[in-house]
């Protein structure tokens, strides 16, 4: 192990013998991790001697402290050129129906633009934000059905858990959805998708699909 | 089947082969659930906890309700699962003992968690006790720390926690018997025993619990040997932190 990791907190010296850089901070007349990340220290170049020679006796000019910081962003430092990407307000993302109820769509979020997530994060669709018109007619379960992927921009980084996210756009909504046999269905309209096998009909908010 | 002191005296083995002042093997995970803020695995011997930790989040009551409003409220739920003994039982939810070990993690955590960071919010650390052989609020303790470090919850430092028992009797008066560390189930029925909790390196001790009787005498001995404990318990939790924070930096999410 070429470096060492210091974990928030730690102390990392004196102030006496290094300078605070990035990623840490002063306590107690004494440095510490702000973050998690690799310990860096750097030593300053040593200055340049005196461009005249020296004709009397000078105080020596004291010796820069080197710098002691955390790296912030140590995945570019290791090559691996993986970012961890989240959610924005704005973005598109690709989620998965979770859960119902009347006031809202519980979703997954597992694309955003066009990238895939490691993790899945929680995100809502409330009802008033299922469509841009007839606001007040919207009922999620002729909406949203649990097992459809929704394409979606986020409105809002919502609550503590759960992102909020909107479909009142016409390229926004239902991308797939499968019928209550289990088949994939097509969309037939911008309220409806259709089963290939039983053609029944199943109400959705359907993604304008081009 | 009884704890044989008399037997301690010549072999100085107790009965699951550890000398006086050993841990049980402590293992530990971070991370364990991901549906959590903080989540974690950690078992003293044969003594399983998993506990997560939810929150900092709103306070749910009605305004008014708990007073406390310019700090977070720690909460504490503790559940013992019936399959965690030796024989199964069902404990409800009034059980006394379960209550004040709660009542005992929670202060304990408000102290050392920056809770004024965190005004009008809930810290909710909820314990799941899989399997019982005793250490039991010393690891859940231990267990609560981890998982609030990786919930994120800034504290001042680790809470460690051990137990620390006397195996002297009155009646033999053999008072350089050893205090023995980390007990478990069977010498817990058998002998007196306090658990303490450190926070840091300096032996700050935070918890101090004690239910049974013991010569006072024995004391001082019984807790030099626990915060000793608690000092080999941080450095193994310590490198469990830092080899989940050396993966988070690697690019793992879970």
């Amino acid at each position: 192990m070429s470096t060492t990791i210091a974990v928030p907190g730690q102390l990392l010296g004196a102030t006496t013998d290094f300078l605070p850089g990035p990623g840490t901070h002063i306590h107690a007349s004494s440095i510490h991790a702000s973050i998690l990340g690799p310990i860096s220290r750097t030593v300053p170049p040593k200055p340049a001697g005196p461009s005249k020679r020296l004709t009397k006796i000078t105080k020596a000019t004291p010796e820069p402290l080197p710098t002691i910081s955390i790296d912030r962003d140590i995945s570019e430092g290791h090559g691996q050129g993986k970012r961890e990407i989240i959610p924005e307000v704005s973005s598109v993302v690709l989620c998965k129906v979770t859960r119902i109820t009347p006031r809202q769509a519980n979703v997954n979020i597992l694309v955003v633009g066009e990238s895939v997530l490691d993790g899945d994060w929680q995100g809502l669709i409330r009802v008033q934000d299922v469509r841009a018109t007839e606001k007040d007619k919207v009922k999620i379960f002729e909406s949203f059905r649990p097992g459809d992927v929704v394409r979606a921009a986020v409105i809002s980084l919502g609550d503590q858990s759960n992102y909020y996210l909107s479909t009142a756009r016409n390229n926004l909504g239902v991308i797939m959805a499968t019928s209550e046999s289990g088949n994939a269905m097509y969309p037939v309209s911008w309220k409806e998708y259709r089963d290939p096998e039983t053609g029944a009909n199943e109400w959705r908010k359907v993604a304008k699909p081009f | 089947m009884p704890l044989d002191t008399s037997t301690y005296s010549l072999a100085l083995l107790r009965l699951d082969g550890r000398r006086w002042n050993e841990l049980r093997r402590l293992t530990a995970q971070i991370s364990t659930q991901a549906s959590a803020d903080g989540s974690s695995f950690l078992s003293m011997g044969n003594t399983k906890v998993i506990c997560t930790v939810t929150g900092p989040s709103e306070v749910k009551a009605a305004p008014g309700a708990s007073g406390r409003g310019d700090e977070a409220v720690v909460s504490v739920e503790i559940s013992v699962a019936g399959f965690s003994g030796v024989e199964r039982k069902r404990r409800g939810k009034g059980d006394k003992r379960i209550y004040e070990m709660q009542t005992t993690i929670a202060t304990a955590f408000q102290a050392t968690l920056f809770t004024h960071l965190y005004p009008r919010s809930t810290i909710t650390i909820s314990l799941h006790i899989l399997s019982l052989d005793g250490s039991l609020l010393a690891t859940c303790l231990n267990a609560s720390t981890l998982a609030l470090i990786d919930a994120g919850v800034p504290m001042r430092d680790y809470i460690c926690a051990t137990t620390a028992g006397s195996t002297s009797s009155y009646s033999s008066n053999d008072e350089k018997a050893d205090p023995l560390l980390d007990l478990n189930g069977s010498e817990e029925l058998e002998l007196p025993f306090l658990t303490v909790a450190t926070c840091g390196t300096e032996d700050e001790v935070s918890v101090l619990v004690m239910e049974t009787r013991v010569q006072v005498g024995r004391l001082e001995g019984m807790l030099a040997v626990g915060v000793d404990g608690c000092k080999q318990v941080r450095d193994i939790l310590d490198v469990v932190v830092r080899a989940r924070g050396k993966r988070i930096l690697e690019g793992s999410q879970l």
